[in-house]
């Protein structure tokens, strides 16, 4: 009896051609990152255990337990937390206004685009605008002395101190908050808080126990991001206030640039101290959404 | 006294009427379903008990009480979502004991209470577990405990099984009805699946359009339709367009052929209307003389096997219609084309506008 037999082949390997192409895809961006990222960052490294000579030390990072240097940090702390929890308080509302608080379609768009284009806004331009408006003789300063009789400079108000460094920054820091936040306000959803209703809860109920926990990992981890953003802004500061708050950022360009304290060692123990301090809150940042998208899933 | 009872409820949307003149008395214990199509009313009647919607006039009253303007939080009635709605930030046990929490009951009665509920749905285990680590099913069933925990006076499901596959769907709803009677509590379901409200109701709304069309127990709403929408959407229908040739003696003429009606006939000699029969009240082959079997003859158009049922449709000159057979081993089936008589009894079949 003939039987018919089957040649016996080999299962074909289904393999995704398009990987490889996708993998093509990315390659500028990782080869920007390696030229921009990595080896600036591998650079600031190498050069905090640099003296001026090439050879090795420890000088350039023990610098930086100096009164003035500590001081720098903690100034430019100080600033990108108010920032980040003024921004962060600020942006939030406005968020919610415009997600849930049932304003018109056009205001949100209004104010979407607003926001796009304020988180962007920085630098000298954005200094010299505040210079412009609430300067000594800035226009709003101006109309309130004039007409309403009420000199905000006498009253104590200094665009050039802290606190004014502080405004100015808010105005890209809230909207930054804004794009963040209101995508995450849209996705509470109705049935949570109809449900949390029907089981007995009042509106605050509701937002205490559901929609603030919901909420608090994207709120934290956006306050972070613009900590960040607040941390590393460098421009802003130098040509609002002239390099006379001590910012971190206004250090390291005085020891790199060098025209009285030129220490470019200690110019890259700063950034690199910086870039620690950068590293915790993206990663702080990361592990907060994490959690968030994990919930959400 | 109905326990829960709505009384000429009527709610408008910017002018467009959503629900009208809706009138609905049910007892204590009691599961009725709202079945109809999309857009019927149906969840727009379920928010309005359960408080999300006022009506634009009407009464909504439960054991009693007027709760027509009441907010959702004061009225004690439970709830499952569509989308079950479950606060992923919390653990399944937090979510079945937070109403119960809300209501500052005492922490180890909560816990007593969690674990009845999570016993009632067969999953002791997942107290700990988050929304998102379970199924589906598994998260409906949560969100049924969450609804019953606090023992509220009314239980309404809002298409609580639309979101799951067909196997999951037919469990959880015998499941819902175990539960349910266990329990005794007064119910109402929303669906547009005419077979879910068949299995597990005691009485069904049919609804079209805002308004309702019919109500009554799943046999009544099934074999005794009193509305052509009723008879159309629940279960298949054959309409064949036939003309009234002696009301009194129960007769209609369909292409030149006498047929016998069962029901009266409320349409005067002559006029058009449609003969209404259910598919598996027909069968093929002759009627043998019986004077009250109807008999046509046509050709077969396809052949459709179901599983349980073979769906044969037949061109009778002018109309098609489907005959449902029960599968067996031993049928024999026509071939498309092939020339067949099918009969029906006069009793299976009404008129309609």
């Amino acid at each position: 009896m003939t039987q018919a037999s089957l040649p016996l082949q080999k299962p074909a390997t289904i393999r995704p051609r398009g990987a490889v192409f996708n993998w093509i895809g990315v390659i500028p961006f990782f080869l920007f990152a390696i030229a921009f990222l990595f080896l600036p960052s591998s650079s600031l490294f190498i050069g905090s255990f640099q003296n001026s000579e090439g050879g090795f030390t420890f000088d350039n990072i023990l610098g930086l337990s100096q009164p003035k240097i500590l001081d720098s940090y903690w100034l430019s702390i100080r600033v990108s937390a108010v920032t980040a929890i003024g921004g962060g308080i600020f942006g939030f509302l406005l968020a919610y206004a415009v997600s849930i608080g049932g304003l018109p379609a056009w205001v949100r768009s209004s104010i979407t685009t607003f926001s796009g284009v304020a988180s962007n806004f920085a630098g000298v331009p954005l200094a010299y605008a505040f210079v412009a408006v609430l300067g000594r003789v800035g226009f709003v300063t101006g109309i309130l002395k004039d007409i309403f009789n009420i000199d905000i400079y006498e009253a104590g108000f200094n665009l050039y101190s802290f606190w004014g460094l502080s405004l100015t920054y808010m105005y890209f820091q809230f909207p930054l908050m804004v794009l963040v936040m209101a995508p995450a306000l849209d996705g509470l959803k109705r049935e949570w808080r109809e449900a949390c209703e029907n089981l007995g809860a009042t509106s605050f109920e509701y937002w205490r126990y559901v929609a603030m926990p919901i909420l608090l990992p994207s709120l934290l981890g956006t306050m972070i991001l613009l900590f960040g953003n607040a941390f590393g802004a460098y421009a802003t500061a130098l040509a609002l206030t002239g390099g006379t708050l001590n910012l971190v950022t206004i250090q390291i360009g005085a020891q790199i640039r060098g025209d009285v304290l030129h220490n470019p060692g200690l110019g890259y123990a700063l950034a690199f101290g910086m870039v620690v301090i950068m590293a915790i809150s993206i990663a702080a940042y990361t592990w907060l959404q994490r959690r968030t998208e994990r919930w959400l899933r | 006294m109905a326990y829960l009872e709505l009384e000429n409820v009527r709610k408008e949307f910017n002018n467009s009427v959503a629900v009208e003149n809706f009138n609905l008395k049910v007892e204590r214990g009691e599961f009725v379903s709202f079945l109809g199509p999309s857009g019927c009313g149906k969840t727009t009647t379920l928010r309005m008990i359960a408080g999300f919607e006022l009506p634009t006039s009407g009464a909504i009253t439960i054991n009693g009480v007027d709760m027509t303007d009441t907010p959702p939080n004061k009225r004690n009635v439970g709830m499952v979502f569509q989308a079950y709605a479950l606060f992923p930030n919390m653990t399944v046990a937090d979510n079945i004991g937070f109403g119960l929490k809300i209501a500052k009951r005492p922490a180890d009665e909560i816990k007593k209470r969690v674990k009845e509920m999570l016993d009632l749905i067969h999953l002791p285990v997942k107290g700990d577990s988050y929304p998102y680590q379970l199924s589906g099913g598994q998260q409906q069933r949560v969100a049924l405990a969450r609804a019953l925990a606090f023992q509220p006076q009314v239980l309404l499901l809002d298409e609580p099984l639309s979101a799951l596959d067909a196997k999951i769907r037919v469990e959880l709803r015998s499941e819902i009805r175990r539960i349910q009677q266990q329990l005794g509590i007064t119910t109402i379901y929303v669906t547009h699946d005419q077979e879910e409200a068949l299995s597990i109701s005691d009485r069904i709304v049919v609804m079209s359009a805002g308004k309702m069309e019919q109500v009554g127990t799943p046999f009544e709403i099934y074999n005794f339709p009193q509305t052509s929408f009723t008879a159309s959407f629940v279960g298949q229908l054959n309409l064949l367009p036939v003309t009234v040739s002696d009301a009194e003696g129960r007769r209609c003429a369909f292409n030149g052929r006498a047929l016998a009606v069962g029901q009266p006939i409320r349409f005067a000699n002559g006029a058009s209307v449609r003969l209404a029969l259910r598919p598996e009240e027909l069968n093929l082959g002759g009627a043998s003389g019986d004077s009250q079997r109807n008999e046509l003859t046509g050709a077969v158009e396809s052949v459709n096997f179901l599983g349980s049922v073979v769906r044969i449709r037949v061109d009778v000159g002018g109309a098609t219609i489907s005959i449902d057979l029960f599968n067996e081993r031993q049928l024999v089936l026509p071939k498309a084309g092939e020339q067949v008589t099918v009969n029906f009894p006069a009793e299976s079949c009404w008129v309609m506008e």
